[in-house]
């Protein structure tokens, strides 16, 4: 089934039982109305959960590699808040939906940090089962606000504890590596350092260097920086950047490997799949990624699921959790999106460096959730736009 | 204590001096306008709220850092330096197409209006992409183009899609004024600037103010452009400190850029209104001579500046990128309908409720009214993320059935887009002869038949004006429609987004086109009623 049928579908479902109150409301507004009711769609779920607990509903999942058949089937509506963009998610729900014809999951697109707001301001009246985001962070802060349920104990220990809550609330679904992209027409790998630091401070990269401070992972990455090297060094690291090498400050991670592959700046600390898009795209522009190790710029991090606390199906919504890191849905983030599996038992066979080969520092994800100290030192700094 | 005369006088001037005014049908008005006034202004108690979250130190402290401070100040001069950019190219443009002999005054009015239809954050990518150190104009041309960015770069560009604003009520008011005042002017040997200063200037001064007053609260209220530009303004900071997670600060600062707003209305509402001016006749046109052809010239290179630049670039982008398909992203015609049936819902519920609240604006010179008038603007000047977080909560809370659905992500639409409706309604009432009215009434025609029968037919061409504005703003919005859209209807501006968002460029050309085609012919339509209204 075609990602546009499954829209029309729901559409249809979605709305039938609310169109008439609405009709209502809106009265005499005539035509124009009647069409934006037309229109109007999917409204959240509808309907009630399948599954009367959210104890495995086939096999539970584990660290070896479950696969979609040995798990329980999944039917009904799921309501997912993404903070993914929908090439990066978008085919592995399409995928289950064609897996399971009485499945389908009614897709709210937006960035983590809009999702994160919304559901705050939501709290327990939030129309969503689950939050699917690109930072550990967001999860973090979800948790913090009281606003995730506890996963099944087989979800949580599917997952090693450095790449989930380790009290459960919830998991990492695939791994990111923060990378240093690079315009290879200028540098050849060798010649760059592998040393965060070192980019602060070399002169080779005064003018040279740019980072995108208003996105999720490079705040993240501050705030690794403070818990593995103290305030004074981030501070340092910062201040020199904006002051001795005159950093360029990018609003849009696009924008900014774009400026690499164009030579505008040299090199971009950022994440590697924006050049990899570009590669994909252009396969002949001079772009390419390397890793600092065992420091900060090469924080891994996850992205992730959390089922919600005023979610309306919890129990589909812990079973499509277990199908997200069954080998199937691991796989599917090594393929299509360059990612690292989280579940030891499926094997990284894609083109970047294993994680053992890229020394990330090993680091508590959940500290992520408090970003105040790092949005202040970076408010402080000047480090924004 | 005061004495009971002059209380009676600060009643009345809060509920209008004339005794007219206090007329049933006056108090109805009122009733009604001052309903959709709050309605429009409750989301922004979320702001209160919110911001009460901030402990009170921490609040002051942010509320009177140096940060803060340059920012208010850079959001200041953004502003300033934006309305006056497009007042000195929106006002003399306006005359170039009405009052001269410049050939093809239509195509040259539907160009000159036409950047209004491109979102500024598309203006302002096309900007960087073509002007920037690398850009593609340069390379092309082999030159090195002074860089667009920074603050000089965000006025530019801001000016150059919202000037509009001020062209399109400028234009219709000098077509609807009485130019044979102008020729009895040059008649008593004043030159064409005195004539021009001391007849017309006065009667469109209004118009102007009005327009002017849209671009700075849209230049204000705008976030695109400044971050793609790097400067950093109000806007930028609310967007940080809720992508921070911390919307209290975000609350905060939201205040901090209301007050500005306030500040900004104070100053319009001081420039004066003309009396009502309703004589139709045309001059003889001013000859421009040789001088058309540079006239002509500039208004093509301005076309070609803020339209063909950004289609060219998602021309450009349809048919480069060889990357995989990605099927979620590809266009469908529903992308379209659920903008269109959106924008047509907003225009057409905004249309009605500025009615009452452009009446309350213009009759009786009451306090009260004019209050009311003046606080549905304020939606206009706050950041779309901010009235649609205020909307999530309230909705979530208080309406869930009505939450995530059609209507209440149309309401934001109105919150944010109901003063582009107010504005043009108003003008229209103040051109209207009250005479013509008051004839019917003498006639025994009851006030809402003579509202229907003489009123509303003769300020038509207005209203519509302001529902063609809020169609085509509506389909620019995006902010508030990631957050307020029935999940899963998408609309051009989110699917332009989310392909530009994860840099599958060409995914996001189809139906930048197709937003720019149907709002332009939303264009066509404002601009065709302002024609019949001659």
């Amino acid at each position: 089934m075609s990602d546009a049928d499954h829209t029309d579908t729901t559409a249809q479902t979605g709305s039938r039982d609310r169109a008439w109150s609405r009709r209502r409301l809106l009265g005499t507004a005539g035509a124009a109305l009647t069409m934006s009711v037309g229109l109007a769609g999917c409204l959240g779920s509808g309907g009630s959960d399948p599954f009367e607990t959210d104890e495995p509903q086939g096999e539970p999942i584990d660290g070896e590699g479950v696969t979609w058949d040995d798990l329980g089937d999944l039917e009904g509506e799921l309501t997912v808040y993404s903070g993914r963009t929908r090439d990066q998610i978008d085919p592995l729900f399409a995928k289950l939906e064609e897996f399971y014809p009485d499945f389908s999951i009614a897709r709210d697109y937006d960035s983590n940090e809009a999702q994160l707001n919304s559901l705050v301001e939501e709290g327990e009246s939030t129309p969503a089962d689950l939050f699917y985001t690109q930072s550990s962070g967001a999860l973090a802060a979800l948790k913090s606000e009281g606003l995730a349920r506890t996963l099944p104990t087989d979800v949580q220990d599917a997952v090693p504890e450095n790449k989930r809550d380790p009290d459960g609330e919830w998991t990492g679904a695939s791994g990111r590596v923060r990378a240093v992209q690079f315009n290879s027409d200028t540098w050849s790998r060798s010649e760059l350092p592998t040393d965060i630091f070192a980019y602060a401070t070399d002169e080779r990269f005064a003018g040279e260097v740019s980072t995108r401070p208003n996105s999720g992972t490079f705040r993240s990455f501050i705030v690794a920086m403070l818990e593995l090297e103290g305030e004074e060094r981030t501070r340092e690291w910062v201040r020199r950047l904006l002051e001795d090498q005159d950093v360029t400050l990018y609003s849009s991670g696009t924008q900014q490997a774009e400026a690499v592959a164009n030579g505008e700046v040299s090199v971009g600390l950022g994440n590697q799949y924006y050049a990899a898009r570009i590669i994909g795209n252009q396969p002949d522009a001079p772009l390419d990624v390397t890793f600092t190790q065992n420091d900060p710029g090469s924080l891994f991090n996850v992205s992730g699921v959390a089922v919600l606390s005023g979610a309306e199906k919890p129990n589909l919504a812990a079973e499509f959790v277990r199908h997200v890191l069954a080998v199937e849905g691991q796989q599917f983030f090594v393929d299509t999106n360059g990612e690292y599996p989280v579940v030891d038992g499926v094997a990284y066979d894609g083109p970047l460096p294993s994680l053992e080969a890229l020394e990330p520092p090993s680091f508590d994800l959940n500290e992520l959730g408090d970003l105040e100290p790092a949005i202040d030192l970076l408010r402080e700094e000047g480090m924004t736009v | 204590m005061q004495r009971l005369p002059d209380r009676l006088t600060e009643t009345r001037q809060w509920f209008g001096e004339r005794r007219e005014t206090l007329s049933p049908f006056y108090l109805a008005a009122l009733l009604l306008g001052g309903l959709v006034a709050v309605l429009v202004v409750a989301p922004l108690f979320w702001l209160v709220l919110r911001a009460g979250t901030v402990e009170p130190t921490r609040a002051i402290e942010l509320v009177t850092s140096r940060r803060t401070v340059m920012i208010g100040a850079r959001s200041i001069a953004l502003v300033l330096g934006t309305t006056v950019a497009s007042v000195l190219l929106g006002v003399p443009l306006a005359v170039l197409t009405t009052r001269t002999d410049l050939p093809a005054q239509r195509l040259f009015s539907v160009v000159i209006a036409l950047p209004l239809v491109i979102p500024s954050y598309i203006g302002a990518f096309a900007f960087v992409s073509a002007f920037g150190r690398h850009g593609e104009v340069g390379s092309l041309l082999g030159l090195n183009l002074p860089q667009i960015d920074g603050f000089a770069g965000a006025v530019l560009v801001i000016t150059l899609y919202t000037y509009p604003y001020v062209f399109l009520g400028t234009r219709a008011a000098l077509r609807s004024m009485d130019a044979s005042l102008v020729e009895a002017a040059r008649s008593l040997d004043a030159g064409p600037i005195q004539a021009f200063r001391r007849v017309t200037l006065p009667q469109i001064r209004p118009a102007i103010s009005a327009g002017a007053l849209l671009v700075a609260l849209y230049a204000l209220s705008d976030f695109g452009t400044p971050a793609f530009m790097g400067v950093s303004v109000f806007t930028s900071a609310i967007y940080m400190e809720s992508e921070a997670f911390n919307v209290g600060y975000a609350a905060l600062l939201s205040l901090q850029l209301l007050t500005l707003a306030g500040v900004i209305l104070l100053i319009e509402s001081r420039t004066g209104r003309a009396s009502g001016q309703t004589a139709r006749r045309r001059g003889s046109p001013i000859e421009l001579g040789w001088l058309r052809y540079p006239a002509m010239g500039l208004v093509g290179l301005l076309g070609a500046v803020t339209i063909l630049l950004p289609v060219g670039l998602f021309l450009s982008w349809m048919v480069r990128g060889t990357g995989g398909a990605v099927p979620s992203l590809a266009f469908q015609p529903q992308h379209a309908l659920n903008s269109i049936g959106f924008s047509l819902a907003a225009a057409l519920v905004a249309s009605v409720m500025a009615l009452p609240v452009a009446y309350l604006g213009v009759s009786g010179r009451s306090r009260l009214g004019r209050l009311l008038e003046r606080g549905t603007y304020v939606g206009f000047a706050v950041p779309g993320v901010v009235i649609g977080l205020a909307l999530v909560f309230l909705g979530s809370s208080t309406a869930p059935w009505l939450y995530r659905t059609a209507p209440l992500l149309v309401f934001a639409y109105v919150v944010r887009f109901l003063p582009q409706a107010v504005g043009t309604t108003r003008s229209a009432l103040e051109g209207f002869d009250d005479q013509v009215a008051e004839a019917a009434r003498t006639l025994n025609a009851g006030p809402w038949r003579t509202f229907r029968e003489v009123v509303l037919p003769e300020i038509a061409p207005g209203v519509l004006a302001g529902a063609a504005l809020v169609f085509l703003t509506t389909m620019k919005e995006l902010p508030a429609t990631l957050m307020l859209q029935p999940i899963g209807r998408d609309t051009l501006a989110t699917m332009i987004w989310a392909a530009h968002g994860s840099l599958y460029y060409r995914y996001a050309a189809v139906p930048a086109l197709v937003l720019i085609v149907v709002s332009g012919v939303s264009m066509l339509v404002l601009l065709a009623q302002d024609e019949s209204g001659i």
